[in-house]
């Protein structure tokens, strides 16, 4: 069946170049900051020079601590199938809706959290704490972001939603919102710092500090896929008149821009602060509900 | 008064009630033979036992009586034979003061009730439920309001509705682990049985607001329930707060279903309803499963002290794994039952919100926020009971000597784990056997409501599905190809243990790990404007400028206790000690107030 | 005849109101009682009934002889002090007492209103000894006071059915009379105790037993 086959096709192909994304914010990042930096295979690289090495467990950890790289990678993998970027899988719509997404990385999350605990250690307390802070706060409004979306479209359904092309005030809100739950998922300024490694400011490199070899490998890569969903889905909802591969790339493109851009024009905020901040996501989302029931 | 031989109605809804006490009775009674041996004497076990049994029988009873009196009669044997259970611990002072407050609070609850029934008795002469549902159609709009506010407060109490919650962190935690299990599982679920018998079937949804009402009370009990727990650190004080969550997300379904029917959407009540109804025995089993969870920690280690607990998932291997589906259930992960529910009262909602514009439109989109945050924070409380209790290193001697549960307390969470599996893989063929109960809960009887498309996919609206079973498969299907795919390319893994890396500290021990108050701390300062937290410190100086030891205690204010009740009570105490006055203790005055009333009511005679 | 007997009731009822002493008090009292067996004997005499001859001759017996000396026993063992203890002096007690007895006859004109003037006057008579029962078990401290009263109280009852409906019946009366023995001793044993426990029948110091 070529659907079939032109499904198994994209999902490899977002598969591949999750990584790649990385590498270009990092290059966007880097040459503004007028650098060169490394290049944008890096974290390629980097994947493979872990998958290659060995593994150090903590002797106070347990399995979960084994078990946790297997089902982040599972459960981003998973939600990335859902996403309607060109093709949509028939059976797949069978599997679940937007909603779905939101629980599926919430699995992945939950165990991140366990294993940042499990090795003993403060960092991985440390860790797990404030990543489990922020992701309460977090997860709601990522669901009322999807509602308002979801609203507008008239079903929760991916394929419907991926079918229904509207923007309005609604959407742009939604949007936007989204973006900033974007930020606060892929671990970005302002929310959390990916190139820090101190113990005061990081977050979800905190409870991934105790891995090493094999699942560090896994775990970046369960990174870079979440942040290609997150991408796709707003690219999806924001923009959606555009449809065809090449729109597809320069809308990821665009995105990758504007992330690089607000990484490089905010510091990072205090943790309290960064409630604030996904609080007025949330706000957004709840204005996008509103304009929406007022037919805005 | 009690009319023919008090009838026992069999309809769906009782059906429905009766499997749940059932699906939770079995295994608990299974448990608590490990779990009561050793501690009690034999002749305290027979009497455990007994009291157990009657209990069961009372809760069964409850929900099958067709009589509002005979209803009232086993409420109360109910109530009083889980009052004591409660105290069997005797010996500990805590346990009694719990069972008062508990004894207390159910019997105001049940005040209420009778009232209710009064009133429903003196319009329609019988207590008969058919007969009431009947003669209550012509009752007068605010006599109905009046009966229903009775109704949901009566229950309520029973239920744990915020502000009646008091006595649910007071009772659950010190009655023995199987009967705490029950009594969150499915005594606090009677009380809904009884909104919903009561409130929809017989009185029959009158007005917007009430469904409304029900809505915003549930809000503020999840929200209520989730942010208490966040701050516990006894592990069963948890458990029972997040029963008080849970409470609130079946009531959003059960007052859904009462706004839609006011409002005429038929499907949309039905759903709602099943979505409850769904989440009612979930509910029951994740945490029947998570209280014995906790029994068998207590018992293994003596402490209930999350503080002192740590590394037990490496001596209770069983307990730890079975702990962690009832959390990876209660923290709505997929694909366990937990997920499902809370997912379909979501798009419940969301539907409701599709459907209706303007206020309502907002209103019901509100709740799904609340519902979500809510979800939010019971996951960050339950990777934190799981985390802190069975991960990293154990805290204490106590927890370094645990022991795994014995053969009785495991078969008993294993079942309910297995019901956890079960419910939540095989959703699409349960929710449709709910659905039939909705149906029938809700008094709509339409003909041909089916939420399932097939036994493998939910399907609560034309175009939205949920195959758990896909879900499931396909999961298990990547995780496969990861494992195999990473041992095909790069070969198997050699992985050598070694010591946690702490910034090269030398001598790393227990105090090195994440306290539960110091992972819970964000959320203390987050929710301070509703939890006014408060500490103590204390320094011992040595001299000026060294301190020898330093203390410092953090504790969080409990609003309701203190400025609702601890008032309420000072207030009635306050007015006994005035009237205290009258009772001088002299024989004379006595005697005294004798003649004068004598005189009184003589003069009163020869006046009239 | 009548006059005589109203007058020794009350007469003997005041006396036991103003009395200061205890065995002062069982005196009257046991005066009082005489005066009711004599109207129980004339009752008996009018209505040639055998069973009052047998309840005027059971009053004789209990009510004079009996109950005071089981009283006069008590009172002496407990080796208490002859005073009885006032709340409102003796003086002022007499006074109170015409108050009530005054109080009692407005009752009696009420309650037995077209009834012959005889039995209004034993009606009064019998609340007055009532109420004055009450009031000695009310204002005086001592608990024997209060049994006295008790019996006072009893005594007016008695009168009042016997006068106005020619008497309870029968069984009623034995049932009575066994009550006021039995009842009267023990009594008696709870003032042992009482003394025993409070160093003195004062029964004013229970005060600090309030709670």
């Amino acid at each position: 069946m070529p659907n079939a086959l032109h499904f198994f096709f994209q999902v490899l192909v977002l598969f591949v170049c999750a990584p790649l994304l990385s590498g270009i914010i990092t290059k966007i990042k880097n040459n503004l900051r007028f650098r060169r930096g490394p290049s944008i295979f890096q974290p390629y690289f980097n994947l493979l020079k872990y998958f290659s090495k060995d593994e150090v467990v903590s002797v106070h950890a347990s399995w979960i601590f084994k078990i946790t790289p297997y089902i982040v990678i599972t459960s981003t993998t998973t939600a990335l199938l859902m996403l309607p970027v060109l093709f949509y899988g028939r059976p797949l719509i069978f599997m679940g809706d937007f909603l779905v997404i939101i629980f599926l990385l919430s699995l992945g999350r939950f165990f991140l959290i366990l294993a940042g605990l499990d090795p003993a250690t403060t960092f991985g307390g440390m860790g797990s704490s404030r990543e489990m802070f922020i992701a309460s706060f977090v997860e709601p409004v990522a669901m009322l972001a999807i509602f308002a979306i979801a609203l507008v479209a008239g079903s929760t359904n991916l394929q419907t939603i991926a079918q229904t092309s509207t923007i309005n005030t609604s959407t742009i809100m939604a949007s936007v919102a989204l973006f900033l739950v974007a930020l606060a998922e892929t671990s970005r300024i302002p929310v959390d710092n990916q190139e820090t490694h101190l113990e005061l400011t990081m977050i979800h490199e905190a409870m991934l500090l105790e891995y090493s070899g094999r699942s560090l490998g896994l775990l970046e890569l369960a990174a870079h896929l979440k942040q290609i969903l997150f991408l796709g889905i707003i690219s999806l909802v924001a923009f959606p008149a555009f449809v065809g591969i090449q729109f597809f790339i320069l809308k990821i493109l665009l995105l990758c821009l504007i992330m690089a851009l607000t990484e490089l024009s905010m510091a990072k905020m205090r943790l309290f602060r960064a409630v604030d901040f996904i609080a007025f996501a949330g706000i957004l989302s709840i204005m996008a509900i509103i304009a929406l029931a007022l037919g805005v | 008064m009690l009319g023919s031989a008090c009838p026992l109605l069999l309809d769906p809804l009782s059906l429905f009630f009766g499997i749940t006490i059932f699906t939770l009775a079995i295994p608990t009674f299974i448990y608590s033979f490990g779990y009561l041996r050793g501690h009690y004497s034999l002749s305290k076990i027979w009497m455990g036992q007994i009291l157990f049994v009657i209990f069961i029988l009372s809760m069964l009873a409850v929900v099958t009586v067709g009589n509002a009196f005979a209803f009232l009669i086993v409420w109360e044997i109910m109530s009083l034979s889980s009052y004591f259970l409660v105290v069997f611990d005797s010996t500990n002072k805590k346990s009694i003061e719990a069972g008062t407050i508990y004894l207390v609070m159910t019997h105001i609850g049940t005040a209420l009730l009778t009232i209710a029934f009064l009133l429903m008795y003196k319009h329609c002469g019988s207590f008969d439920f058919s007969v009431l549902h009947n003669a209550l159609i012509s009752l007068p709009e605010r006599q109905k309001d009046i009966i229903f506010l009775l109704l949901l407060f009566g229950f309520g109490t029973k239920a744990g509705i915020v502000p009646l919650h008091i006595w649910l962190p007071y009772a659950h935690p010190q009655a023995p682990s199987h009967i705490s299990s029950l009594m969150s599982g499915v005594m606090i679920k009677t009380a809904l049985y009884g909104i919903i018998r009561f409130i929809i079937l017989i009185l029959g949804v009158n007005s917007l607001w009430w469904g409304e009402l029900v809505i915003v009370l549930a809000c503020i009990s999840c929200l209520v329930g989730v942010i208490y727990a966040l701050m516990e650190q006894d592990i069963k004080t948890l458990l029972a707060y997040s029963s008080v969550e849970n409470i609130g997300i079946i009531l959003l379904g059960i007052g859904s279903s009462m706004l839609f029917l006011k409002l005429g959407a038929s499907t949309l009540a039905i759903l709602a309803m099943t979505a409850g109804l769904y989440h009612l025995i979930n509910h029951a089993v994740f945490k029947g499963l998570l209280f014995l969870g906790a029994g068998s920690i207590y018992n293994a280690t003596g402490t209930r002290n999350i503080e002192k607990l740590g590394g037990l998932i490496k001596s209770m291997p069983w307990t730890a794994a079975y702990f962690l589906i009832g959390s990876m259930a209660i923290s709505a992960l997929p694909p366990i039952n937990g997920f499902i529910s809370e997912w379909l009262t979501l798009i419940m909602l969301f539907l409701g919100a599709l459907t209706y514009t303007g206020g309502m439109k907002i209103f019901l989109c509100f709740t799904a926020a609340i519902l979500a945050l809510t979800g939010g924070l019971a996951a960050a409380c339950f990777t934190k009971a799981f985390g802190i209790t069975f991960l990293a290193q154990p805290r204490s001697a106590r927890a370094q000597d645990a022991k795994e549960s014995s053969l009785s307390m495991n078969i008993g969470m294993g079942i309910l784990a297995f019901f956890c599996i079960a419910l939540g893989l095989g959703a699409a063929y349960f929710i449709a056997l709910i659905s039939s109960v909705a149906n029938f809960a809700t008094g709509l009887n339409m003909a041909k409501i089916n939420f399932s498309l097939n036994p493998f996919v939910v399907a609560p609206h034309p175009h939205i599905f949920l195959s758990p079973l896909l879900l499931s498969g396909i999961l298990i299907i990547i995780a496969a190809f990861f494992t195999l795919g990473l041992r095909l390319f790069f070969g198997k893994a050699k992985v050598t243990i070694g010591p946690t890396w702490d910034c090269g500290y030398y001598k790393l021990t227990h105090r090195n790990e994440y306290t539960a108050t110091g992972f819970s701390k964000p959320f203390r300062l987050a929710f301070s404007f509703f939890l006014f937290p408060f500490h103590k410190v204390q320094k011992i100086k040595e001299s000026r400028y060294h301190i020898k030891s330093f203390a410092y205690e953090t504790h969080t204010t409990k609003i309701f206790l203190e400025y609702f009740y601890k008032n309420f009570i000072a207030g009635i105490f306050g007015t006994g000690k005035y009237m205290r006055n009258i009772q001088a203790g002299s024989i004379h005055i006595y005697l005294g107030y004798i003649c004068l009333t004598i005189l009184l009511l003589l003069v009163f005679i020869g006046w009239f | 005849m009548e006059t005589f007997l109203v007058l020794g009731l009350l007469g003997s009822t005041f006396a036991m109101v103003f009395s200061k002493r205890i065995s002062a008090l069982i005196g009257n009292f046991a005066l009082q009682s005489f005066f009711l067996c004599l109207f129980s004997f004339m009752e008996a005499l009018k209505g040639n009934h055998l069973g009052l001859y047998l309840i005027s001759g059971l009053i004789l017996v209990l009510k004079v002889i009996l109950i005071p000396q089981i009283i006069r026993y008590v009172a002496v063992n407990i080796k208490s002090d002859e005073n009885l203890g006032f709340f409102i002096s003796p003086q002022l007690s007499l006074v109170c007492a015409l108050v009530l007895t005054y109080l009692a006859w407005l009752l009696a004109s009420t309650v037995f209103m077209g009834q012959p003037i005889l039995i209004r006057i034993f009606g009064a008579t019998a609340f007055s000894m009532v109420s004055l029962g009450i009031f000695l078990m009310i204002f005086r401290i001592i608990a024997l006071a209060q049994v006295i009263g008790l019996l006072a109280m009893e005594n007016g009852i008695f009168l009042l059915a016997s006068a106005v409906s020619g008497g309870m019946p029968f069984i009623v009366e034995m049932a009575i009379f066994f009550d006021i023995f039995v009842g009267v001793v023990i009594l008696g044993i709870f003032i042992f105790r009482i003394n025993k426990l409070f160093v003195g029948i004062d029964v004013s110091k229970l005060n600090s037993l309030k709670g």
